[in-house]
């Protein structure tokens, strides 16, 4: 994060794509690649959001459905689909989105706390929102979805 | 501190302990009786390198601590052996230098130590002077000889330029420890004319260019070396401890001497050392052709000899002086270049690469892998020979490069169990008592990550081991054991697996003690501990909060270590199994795969994806058609199969892992069946395709598809795609298996049935309407021979076969049934072995074999050759006794002592004794027939399966009166039990009667040898009867 900030404090820099009609943003540091539809492998018995396992040149990477994430409805164009994968810990993740926007300087003035109204199933994915022209620009809180896939209960190390 | 980075620093922590334990190996080889040179210098180099390193990081305390401990040391310079509490006291001094190195604050006292150690300072301190008085005294006598080209040395020292200088110490430096390595060899024995030639050339080449460069003193010594190496170089003479020491000593000069002019200075002192040095070497060559001719003995070396040393040292001298130096250094060239080049190779052998470092490589190693795959298919398809020969050879190349990288994480094991010399030395004078440890396959290699994690477990089992396994020396002589206790680590490779033992020869596991603890623990409850197997009792160590040390000691015993131990190995994927035998010692057996990062696993297909399953988790694969006689059936619902009589869970994957809804019908399918391992239960899974066992790398899965339990990773196949790998107990807990009986139940119910029921008969056809049957344990083979290739002797038929004779008898004659009128194409022969020979039974047709639990009658018409009946619900089957047939028919001079059976009956009806028999016996059938035989007489009869088990059975059991026992039995046969028994003193006289099926005399003698009273070939009712009789009597007699 503090790459981003530091360059001008005002304006911070976010990947954009589309889930379902929304849109979301990332903050660009955090994208290692944005890559198309790959082959999914599914994982039985794991939650719906789990796509599956992708192959990331030799790197597994665990698939998540935005859309399932975030308890809409089932996506059902899937051939469109792209992914966008990020890195946390040594932690793989693919994020599927419905379609890539553009990369977008945003104007921290900008930025607001996510309003109430938002379904809390949402919410807590969303770290605020970006007044944009004409459009919301939701920012997703990656570190969020990391912790969804390592729940407390398995922090476990040694003994 | 701050100059340094944090790199820096953990680099040199790195170095530091290996440096202390470097030290600390050797000092614990010189403890246990190693060369005192090789350790000294060892330990020297250990302590000194860690001080000028702490000096060189400003690790300034422990510089000071290293420097303190090196003092002290060095007083041992010219000593030939450090006392034990010294030992005791350095040993003591590295420890605190890891914690000082670690940040810990230390205090150690260098002065007080030990008790014992002022006296044994004073005691050890004055020789040192003593000697350093002599060392005086001689230098005295050899300085006014005239030395030349002392002090114009030190000028033509600094006028080498300092490159020239530099590049010439450091030639020195590899000649010293290439001579010293050489010299070491010779010293542990291990040497051959090349060593010596090669050692010889090093010198030579070191006289070459320390004259060269006009370091006459340096010169001086090599050159005394060389010569003191004269004879042994040309075969004459063997080199001798005191030639070899001259030698040691000369290098440490020499290397002193480097030192100096390393720092430019030129001490004088050197002036006076080296011509003893030089006169040492002469003396001790001189002597070295005295030891060839074996008339003197070694004398001290006295003033006189000193006197007479110094004319030989004029010699020697002399002879120097005519030495062509010019030649020499000519000569020395090609023997240079070759010293440097042997010592690049030692110098490059190791280097030091970070862990993080290599599991990249891994990974990168694996893309490399499918490139290549996706480079092999497309090669496949285009008619390129070119590119396809290319691509063949990338192939190979990077088959190659694989298999070198997973050599790169591989440590020996000895890296750890090596530590553990120290661990068992500390102990074993802690807790008082002699302990030996003997580690074998050290170099048994293993992941690095798998040798961190068996590291504490091992610590916990042999620290066990020493503390409740190893009894105190009394104790031990008491029990007529060897007053040192030995414990034995073992590793070695066994089927893709690593293999850790730890055996002792302690006082071994006591069931009934590990209960009671057990029941007082409220581990187990009493009722549980009366169907306790003796597996399960040594199970119950593994029990968390058990510990069987009746007292807490600081060693071991508070109650964590095993547990612990068995979860730890159980974490990394391996298994520990515990044996011993009360009073003989404990045997741990640790098991784990060669390397986490990469397993052999079984791809197999289930709905759409592809799944492993390690290999070790596999126990086999059934194939079910319709056609096979077992199917999968459904009980309540759930799919069970039949394997070889019980019950398996079956688990269908395709259910459990909601990949295809609904029970389906196994009846008119294949189904393919996995049979897994859980630890303590084995289950079956049904899967659709079961394919190939390939060796998979595994990659962790985030947390929360591992919180499934199902999945233990993923792994990336050869074609790029991506398959899970199962996590075997947790299928099992998914599909809620593990409830069902265990391991340890089944086997404990395949042993009472044994006992009680099964007997496996072979079926065989004869000329009667009745189906005969003879035990199967009596068959060594069953044969079909042609009827042309029979030879006849007389009218005995015979046959050749492997090398032998084999006569043949046929059971339908000895019967007394119809005879074959026609012979057929080809006889049925049942081979039997009596008294260490083949007999051929001949038989019409061999049917087949079957187990029952029916017990066998006394035949409805004693007949011989004919055992009893067994009626089954349709039909009766005669049992044959194979050893009278052949005895009948042969004659057969009987090998058994002959007893009056009439008298022994009459004994026996007269109440003779009615006492308890243990019977010995792993077979079913005799077990039956011989416990029926002797319970018909009034006797009462406890069985074993095994010698193990009898001895088990003795010790917990009075009353036992006589042992019956088969030879051939597992775990402990009938010697080996035999001679247990007879060291006990309790049983020293009880009368043990040996009954085997191997009666031929190397075995009577063994048998007679290990204690038994009397040997009998199976089976004759009255002569066992006779004999157990004929035993009573003369015990009684005895009594």
């Amino acid at each position: 994060m503090s790459g981003v900030e530091n360059q001008a404090h005002k304006v911070e820099q976010l990947t954009t794509f589309y889930v379902g009609h929304e849109l979301f943003g990332i903050e660009v540091m955090k994208v290692q690649e944005v890559t198309g539809n790959p082959h999914v492998v599914p994982v039985p018995l794991a939650p719906e959001f789990v796509r599956g396992l992708v192959n990331l040149r030799g790197q597994i990477a665990t698939a998540v459905g935005l859309s399932e994430l975030f308890a809409q409805k089932k996506n059902e164009n899937k051939k469109e689909e792209m992914s966008v994968v990020c890195k946390s810990e040594g932690n793989l993740i693919s994020l599927v989105v419905d379609s890539i926007g553009d990369v977008v300087e945003v104007d921290r003035h900008k930025f607001e706390k996510t309003p109430d109204t938002v379904p809390q199933t949402l919410r807590r994915f969303v770290k605020g929102v970006y007044k944009m022209d004409g459009v919301l620009l939701s920012v997703l809180d990656i570190e969020t979805i990391f912790k969804e896939l390592s729940p407390i209960s398995e922090a476990s190390g040694r003994n | 501190m701050s100059s340094f980075s944090q790199e820096e620093i953990e680099e040199f922590k790195v170095e530091a302990q290996e440096l202390m334990d470097m030290s600390e190996k050797s000092l614990l080889a010189l403890d246990q009786g190693g060369e005192f040179k090789t350790c000294f210098d060892s330990i020297f180099r250990g302590l000194h390198n860690l001080k000028g390193g702490a000096g060189m990081m400003e690790f300034l305390e422990l510089q000071a601590h290293t420097h303190e401990l090196e003092t002290i040391f060095m007083s041992f310079k010219e000593k030939t052996s450090i006392p034990k509490n010294y030992i005791n006291f350095f040993l003591r001094g590295i420890d605190a230098a890891r914690s000082i190195l670690e940040g810990g604050k230390v205090e150690f006292d260098f002065t007080v130590k030990d008790e014992a150690l002022s006296e044994a300072k004073a005691e050890e301190v004055a020789p040192v002077k003593e000697e350093v008085k002599k060392e005086e005294t001689k230098v005295s006598l050899v300085t006014p000889e005239p030395v030349e080209a002392l002090v114009e040395k030190a000028s033509s020292g600094y006028s080498i330029p300092d490159e020239v200088m530099a590049e010439f110490l450091a030639e020195v430096e590899e000649i010293i420890e290439s001579i010293s390595q050489k010299l070491q060899k010779i010293e542990n024995k291990n040497y051959d004319r090349e060593l010596v030639d090669n050692l010889y050339r090093d010198v030579h080449s070191l006289k070459g260019s320390a004259y060269l460069f006009s370091f006459h003193k340096m010169g001086d010594i090599a050159h005394a070396m060389e010569s003191s190496l004269e004879g042994v170089r040309n075969g004459t003479h063997l080199p001798n401890e005191r030639l070899l020491d001259c030698l040691f000593k000369s290098l440490r000069v020499l290397e002193a001497l480097a030192g100096k002019m390393k720092k430019k200075e030129c001490d004088e002192a050197f002036a006076k050392v080296v011509p003893v040095v030089v006169k040492a070497l002469a003396f001790a060559a001189e002597k070295l052709e005295k030891v060839e001719v074996p008339v003197t003995e070694e004398p001290a070396l006295t003033e006189a000899m000193v006197n007479e040393l110094a004319d030989l040292i004029e010699e020697g001298e002399a002879l120097k002086e005519e030495t062509p130096k010019i030649e020499e250094a000519v000569m020395s060239i090609p023997a240079q270049t070759s010293v440097v080049k042997e010592k690049e190779t030692e110098g490059l052998s190791s280097i030091r690469v970070p862990v993080a470092l290599l599991d990249n490589l891994m990974t990168l190693m694996g893309e490399m892998v499918l490139v290549r795959n996706q480079v092999l298919q497309y090669s496949n398809r285009t008619e390129d020979l070119e590119f396809s020969s290319m691509s063949k050879r990338l192939n190979v190349v990077t088959s190659e490069i694989q298999e070198e990288m997973m050599k790169t994480r591989m440590q020996p094991i000895g890296n750890v169990l090596e530590k553990f010399n120290r661990v068992v030395r500390d102990l074993s004078h802690d807790l008082k008592k002699n302990i030996n440890l003997v580690i074998q396959g050290a170099e048994t290699e293993l992941d690095k990550s798998l040798l961190e994690a068996v590291k504490d477990p091992l610590t916990h089992i042999v620290r066990n081991s020493c503390d409740h396994g190893i009894e105190l020396p009394e104790v031990r002589k008491q029990c007529g054991k060897n007053d040192t206790g030995t414990i034995i680590i073992k590793s070695y490779h066994e089927g893709g697996q690593v293999v850790i033992e730890i055996t002792d020869d302690g006082k071994g596991l006591h069931k009934d003690q590990l209960i009671k603890k057990a029941i007082e623990k409220g581990i187990i409850n009493q009722a549980q501990a009366a169907g306790l197997t003796d597996k399960e009792a040594y199970d119950l160590i593994f029990a968390p909060g058990f510990s069987t040390a009746a007292q807490i000691t600081n060693v071991s015993g508070r109650g964590v270590g095993m547990d612990v131990v068995r979860t730890n190995i159980e974490k990394i994927g391996g298994t520990v199994e515990l044996s011993g035998k009360a009073g003989a010692g404990t045997s741990i057996k640790i098991k784990i795969p060669l390397t986490l990062a990469i397993v052999p696993a079984l791809i197999v297909k289930c709905g759409k994806g592809t799944f492993a399953i390690p290999q070790v988790k596999i126990e086999e694969l059934v194939r079910v058609d319709p056609e096979s006689e077992n199917k999968i059936e459904m009980l309540h619902g759930a799919p069970v199969f039949r394997l070889r009589g019980d019950i398996l869970p079956l688990v269908d994957l395709n259910n459990v892992l909601g990949l295809q809804d609904g029970t389906e019908s196994y009846k008119d399918k294949v189904s393919n069946i996995a049979i897994l391992n859980a630890e303590t239960f084995s289950f079956g899974v049904i899967v659709d395709e079961i394919q190939d066992t390939v060796d998979i790398v595994v990659k962790p899965l985030n947390r929360l598809l591992k919180s499934l339990q199902v999945y233990a990773g993923a792994t990336i196949l050869g074609d790029g795609s991506i398959s899970l790998i199962f996590d075997v107990v947790g299928i099992s807990k998914l599909a809620q298996l593990g409830q069902a009986k265990d391991k340890a139940a089944k086997v404990e119910e395949d042993k009472q049935r044994k006992l009680n029921d099964m007997q496996e008969l072979l079926l065989i056809s004869l000329n009667s309407p009745t189906k005969h049957a003879l035990a199967l344990n009596y068959v060594q083979r069953l044969e079909e021979f042609e009827e042309k290739e029979i030879e006849y002797s007389g009218d005995q038929r015979a046959i050749r076969y492997r090398g032998n004779i084999l006569p043949l008898v046929s059971v339908n004659e000895q019967l007394g049934y119809e005879l074959n009128r026609e012979r057929k194409e080809t006889v049925a022969v049942v081979v039997i072995e009596r008294a260490g020979k083949l007999f051929g039974v001949e038989v019409n047709e061999i049917l087949d074999t079957f187990s029952t639990s029916i017990e066998l009658k006394e035949p409805i018409k004693k007949h011989h050759g004919i055992f009893g009946n067994i009626n089954t619900d349709e039909e009766l089957i005669v049992v044959i006794d194979p050893y009278e047939v052949i005895s009948r028919a042969f004659d057969l001079e009987d090998m058994d002592p002959k007893f009056d059976v009439k008298e022994a009956a009459k004994s026996i009806a007269l109440g003779d004794k009615s006492g308890t028999i243990l019977l010995v016996e792993d077979t079913v059938y005799f077990r039956k027939a011989i416990k029926a035989v002797l319970e018909k007489r009034g006797y009462t009869v406890v069985l074993a399966q095994d010698g193990q088990e009898a001895l088990e059975i003795l010790n917990k059991e009075n009353g036992i009166d006589l042992i019956v026992s088969d030879i051939e039995m597992p775990r402990m046969n009938g010697f080996q039990m035999a001679k247990e028994i007879r060291k006990h003193p309790a049983y020293a006289k009880i009368p043990m009667l040996a009954v085997s099926s191997k009666a031929d005399k190397d075995y009577r003698r063994e048998g007679m040898n290990s204690g038994f009273d009397m040997y009998l070939e199976k089976l004759k009712p009255e002569v066992l009867l006779a004999a157990i009789s004929e035993l009573w009597k003369e015990e009684r007699k005895a009594a």
